[in-house]
């Protein structure tokens, strides 16, 4: 008590700032306390659910066996799979649950095809655990909305494709996404379809993954890319150019072609990268007429297609470039002179007295 | 009574591995299971099993180092086949660079697998 009053004693006489130092300690140190104490709980919680999750994973795993070795040849529920049915089903209507069955079923859809993968999703169907994700696609929250779609993706239901297009323009690119992947893993290029519709921007790494998944389908593909190529979205106009050079849709040079006065840039860009790796030489008069009302960017990559496809006709338009301020369009056009026309390149070589164009010139006879 | 052939599965999906194991011992075969690439070597030099079915990405070892580990090490010719993924061709290349016998990628469909080993330990 004595040493309680002298430190109450002491706090009283003071300097008020050593009394908040005091103060806030103490505060911290309660604080400090408290957030260990909630740590522990916290810890041993997520343990207890750990080892929870642990035991249903067996069990589950387990039901999951058995159900997929009691099915017949025809592929008909048996009485001891409706047993196995009945039993999960009672499992489902915990959302904890129902979390640990689902990534049991999926550990071993994503690993296995044939007849069991078709089992295990029978199974999913006949547990009512399909109910519970179509359920997520009318919820309010968009987080929910996308995990209900991943989750169809993933057990492969193609049964729901009109309700899921619909969210094609959700205003979250999270849900925009699931809708695409969805879409593209199971109806493989059909599923490009969404294309026509989609309003909002196809980001870059959407259309990575697309590609990724369409990768997996095989390079010999038929489908029409036109439509997207005169799409009124951007996005989509540059996915459907990738599309066409990666599925070589030579059927489509007659709107790459007027994709060449498309007023973005960039796609104008893009589609100048096509018609280069098709060696679309029709495409050449247009870029000429074009060359000098474009930025230099865009200038660069008529050059870069000018190398592929030259020709004696275009001395001319290559002359007038030989003198570009850019250094690589000046590097190629020298390229090219030398190639279609040594004469012309060396009375150039004489007359021009700038020093980068000469040393442009010497490399390009030294290599 | 003809003794049952050994096969090592390195597979770290304990659900896929029950469920090849069932397959398989259906089929008469012994199918004993590692879920990393360390356990899967100490069960092939305790073993010499016929043949090796694994997986390529595990923890510890991988399955191109457990393919070394078997050619060169071991100077095993026992067959080998692969389970890869989509987007795995360059590592699947890299395992029959290594010695690797056969791939399937996965998903994986047990009664083309229980056909592949047939035919390989016939």
């Amino acid at each position: 008590m004595n040493a309680y009053h002298s430190f109450l004693d002491y706090l009283e006489e003071t300097p008020t700032i050593i009394q908040v130092v005091w103060f806030s300690s103490v505060i911290f140190l309660l604080l400090i306390l408290v957030l260990v104490l909630y740590l522990k709980y916290l810890r041993s919680h997520l343990r207890q659910n750990e080892r929870i999750e642990s035991v249903y994973n067996k069990k589950f795993e387990s039901n999951l066996i058995t159900y997929l070795y009691s099915g017949n040849e025809d592929e008909e529920i048996t009485a001891e799979q409706l047993l196995i049915i009945n039993r999960l089903k009672k499992n489902t209507a915990d959302p904890f649950k129902r979390k640990v069955l689902i990534s049991t079923l999926l550990k071993l859809r994503n690993e296995i095809s044939g007849e069991m993968a078709r089992s295990i999703q029978n199974l999913y169907i006949q547990t009512g655990l399909l109910n519970y994700a179509i359920a997520k696609l009318k919820s309010k929250n968009w987080e929910l909305i996308a995990k209900g779609i991943n989750e169809l993706t993933q057990f492969h239901i193609k049964e729901v494709h009109d309700e899921i297009i619909q969210f094609i323009n959700h205003p979250k690119n999270e849900v925009r996404k699931e809708v695409q992947l969805y879409s593209v893993n199971l109806f493989n290029f059909k599923g490009l379809s969404f294309l026509n519709i989609i309003e909002t921007k196809l980001s870059e790494w959407d259309q990575i993954q697309l590609l990724e998944v369409l990768q997996k389908f095989g390079e010999q593909q038929t489908f029409d890319v036109k439509p997207w190529l005169q799409s009124s979205n951007d996005s989509v106009i540059s996915f459907a150019l990738k599309l066409t050079e990666i599925y070589n849709q030579f059927d489509a040079i007659e709107e790459l072609i007027a994709l060449l006065n498309y007023p973005d840039e960039k796609i104008r860009i893009e589609a100048i990268q096509v018609l280069n790796y098709f060696t679309i030489v029709e495409a050449k008069s247009i870029l000429k007429d074009n060359f000098h009302s474009v930025r230099e960017i865009e200038q660069i990559a008529v050059f870069k297609m000018m190398a592929n496809v030259y020709e004696l006709e275009d001395e001319n338009f290559i002359l007038e470039n030989i003198v570009h301020p850019n250094f690589e369009i000046k590097l190629r056009a020298l390229k090219i002179l030398k190639d279609i026309n040594i004469e012309n390149f060396n009375i150039n070589k004489q007359i021009v007295t700038n020093t980068e164009f000469h040393k442009i010139v010497n490399f390009i006879e030294t290599n | 009574m003809s003794e049952m052939k050994n096969i090592v599965l390195a597979e770290d999906n304990s659900l896929l591995s029950l469920l090849l194991k069932l397959r398989l011992e259906k089929e008469g075969y012994k199918l004993l299971i590692a879920e990393d690439g360390k356990k899967a070597v100490e069960l092939i030099e305790q073993h010499q099993p016929e043949l090796i079915l694994t997986d390529i990405m595990m923890p510890f070892i991988s399955g191109l180092e457990l393919i070394s580990h078997v050619r060169n090490k071991l100077d095993s010719k026992t067959p080998i086949i692969v389970f890869s993924s989509a987007g795995q061709e360059e590592i699947v290349l890299k395992a029959f660079n290594l010695g690797a016998t056969d791939f399937m990628s996965k998903p994986i469909s047990p009664n083309e697998l229980v056909t592949r080993i047939k035919r390989m330990l016939k």
